[in-house]
Order: C-alpha cells, then sequence, then structure tokens
C-alpha cells in the first residue's frame, strides 16, 4: 500500500464510521433541502464544504491558523444547528438571497471549521511530514462524503414515502415535511452536542 | 426518540483513533528501529495506570509483534520513550540480520480500547517506503507486497 493510499484511507474511514455522528449529521442537514433532481446543486455544496477542508489543510500546514480545539469542537454542532435553521427558515430558496445560490459559501466557511478538527489532531500526530497525511486525509474525507451523500439520498427518499404514505400526498409534495422532519430532529441532537461542549 | 437521542449524543465526541509506527532498518548494526507515536492520553486510559517504562514494554510485548520470514518472532527490546506535547514516543529495537524484506509486523495497540482504532505503520529500507494499515482483528502482515510467481 502507498503512503497516501493508507491515509486516503483513513480519511475514507474517518468520515463514514458511523461513530463520526457529527460530521455524518452535518452532510445530512446539507442534504436534507434537495431532491434527487437536485443532485447537481448537493454536489456544489459537499465539494465547497471539501474546498473549505483544503483551505484548512493549506493552512495548517503552514501553521498559519492554530484554534483551540475544545473552541473548533464547539463550533462544530453550532455550524450543524444554523444548517438545520438555514433549513427551516428559508421556505422559497427563488426568492431568498442570490437565488438560494449561497449555500455553497455557508458550506465553505463550516467546512473551515470541521477541517481545522481533523488539522489539529493530525499536526500533533504527524508533526514532521504533515502534507501528505493532511491531503491524502482530506481526499479520502471527500470520497466518503459522496458515499454518505448517496446513502442520505436514499434515506431521504424513504422518508418522503413514508410521509407520502402517512399523509396520503403525492411524494413531491411531502418536501417541507421531509426538511421539518430532519432539521428539526438532527437541530436537537446537535443542539445537545453543542451545550455539553460549551467553553463558555 | 427519548432513547435514541441519548445514544447519539454520547457518540458525538469523536476523535480519530491512529496511531503512527515507523520502522527503519540501520545497516551499521543490522538491526530495526522501531518508533511508535500514541497520544499519551490514549495510552494512560489502555494502561490504566501511570505510563511507565515497565508498563508501557510489557503492553507493547502483546500489542507489537515483529516476526521473520518463517514467522519466528525477533528479540525485540524496549528503549524508552519521551514524550512532546500530547504525544508519547515509544522505542523498540529488534536485530534484523536479514534486513526489512520479509518481515512479518503486526500492531494491535488500542485495539482493546477503541473499535475504530486504525494504527498506521511505515516502514523505510533498501530505499523504498511501504506502508500498512492495521485495524481491530487484522492478523501479521508481511512488509513486502506478495509477489506473484510464474
Amino acid at each position: 500500500m502507498s503512503e497516501l493510499t493508507a491515509y486516503v484511507t483513513l480519511g475514507f474511514r474517518h468520515i463514514t464510521d458511523l461513530e463520526a455522528m457529527d460530521h455524518i449529521l452535518f452532510l445530512l442537514a446539507l442534504a436534507a433541502i434537495y431532491r434527487l433532481r437536485d443532485w447537481r446543486d448537493s454536489l456544489w455544496v459537499v465539494t465547497a464544504f471539501t474546498v473549505g477542508h483544503s483551505v484548512t489543510l493549506a493552512l495548517a500546514v503552514t501553521g498559519a491558523l492554530i484554534l483551540p480545539i475544545q473552541l473548533i469542537e464547539f463550533l462544530i454542532p453550532i455550524t450543524i444547528v444554523a444548517t438545520c435553521v438555514e433549513n427551516l427558515v428559508v421556505r422559497d430558496r427563488q426568492q431568498a438571497l442570490w437565488g438560494g445560490r449561497y449555500r455553497p459559501v455557508f458550506a465553505g466557511v463550516f467546512g473551515l471549521v470541521h477541517g481545522a478538527g481533523f488539522a489539529n489532531y493530525l499536526r500533533s500526530l504527524f508533526v514532521d511530514q504533515i502534507a501528505l497525511p493532511l491531503f491524502g486525509f482530506n481526499l479520502g474525507i471527500e470520497l466518503g462524503q459522496l458515499v454518505v451523500l448517496v446513502l442520505a439520498a436514499g434515506g431521504l427518499a424513504v422518508v418522503d414515502r413514508a410521509f407520502a404514505l402517512a399523509t396520503a400526498r403525492p411524494r413531491g409534495g411531502v418536501l417541507r415535511l421531509r426538511v421539518v422532519a430532519v432539521s428539526g430532529f438532527v437541530a436537537l441532537i446537535a443542539a445537545r452536542w453543542a451545550m455539553e461542549r460549551s467553553p463558555f | 426518540m427519548r432513547a435514541i437521542v441519548p445514544l447519539w449524543v454520547a457518540l458525538a465526541a469523536h476523535p480519530l483513533h491512529t496511531t503512527l509506527t515507523q520502522l527503519v532498518y540501520r545497516d551499521a548494526d543490522r538491526a530495526v528501529e522501531v518508533t511508535i507515536r500514541v497520544f499519551a492520553d490514549d495510552f494512560r486510559a489502555v494502561l490504566a495506570r501511570d505510563v511507565t517504562d515497565s508498563a508501557a514494554a510489557a503492553y507493547l510485548r502483546t500489542a507489537f509483534t515483529l516476526s521473520d520470514r518463517a514467522g519466528r518472532p525477533l528479540a525485540v527490546v524496549w528503549c524508552g520513550m519521551k514524550r512532546t506535547g500530547d504525544l508519547l514516543w515509544l522505542c523498540l529495537r529488534a536485530p534484523a540480520p536479514q534486513g526489512l524484506s520479509g518481515l512479518r509486523v503486526r500492531v494491535a495497540l488500542l485495539f482493546d480500547r477503541y473499535e475504530d482504532q486504525i494504527n498506521i505503520v511505515q516502514a523505510t529500507y533498501d530505499g523504498r517506503r511501504v506502508s500498512l494499515l492495521f485495524t481491530r482483528g487484522d492478523a501479521a502482515k508481511p512488509l513486502d507486497a506478495p509477489r506473484r510467481r510464474g
């Protein structure tokens, strides 16, 4: 196995591990508003999240950004809650700021925060050889995110089906119901994490 | 719902569980030097006591093995540790008159503590660098990829 493959595998396993629930829930919150035909939009948002990781990577390698881990661990669930609130508040995306196309920007900013969590840990372990592990790890994270996104799309389709059956509405007519249910549930869990990790 | 939420809350605090083991062959004394980097808090937790030389060496005798091509264990000896920040650097040495090629290594550190533990191994010898990954349940792995015959 090459060194790069080892780190890609490490990143992939980390993001797809069921115990990495904060990152999986963040992806679920991002994906909650999309239908299958919106797959391009969801891909943009997740890729922007990875761009955020990559910026953190560059800053971490140069040592330009060192944030206290307790603050990062607190900010991660805050980004999840913020995403859920945005899901709930913005009902008509066509009428929203920039026609609703600002989402990749905040996903990118939030990616910066999530990436800082990884960067701190990896910088400690790979103190003298940080570039390749961080690059491989982020690449693995991106691949893992795509897998999580596909699984989330499948899960959301099942939720739609359940709501359609329960409300006797067509599947296309239950999107708002799904957004509220999924965002509310995820926000509740993330808010608990934020309270538990609060450094204040 | 009331049962699920506390479960997920418990799962939330999720640092990455990883160690890095480096094997370097030293021509001068035909030996392999092993350096294991492990987070001090993880290591103290798995030892369930203060990290002393004897406790660390005893744990590594079960969690780290190095054997030759025939499966005979090498005589691995403890050569101390140091701490930098939150990281411990554990040192082991073993004679390897045949070189590192074909040696079998197993790094089972912290598998008894973390289900998602991944141990990375980097070996440098004969001008090459080989990487291995160990997860829970993995047996010893050869440093060389098996060659096809014929």
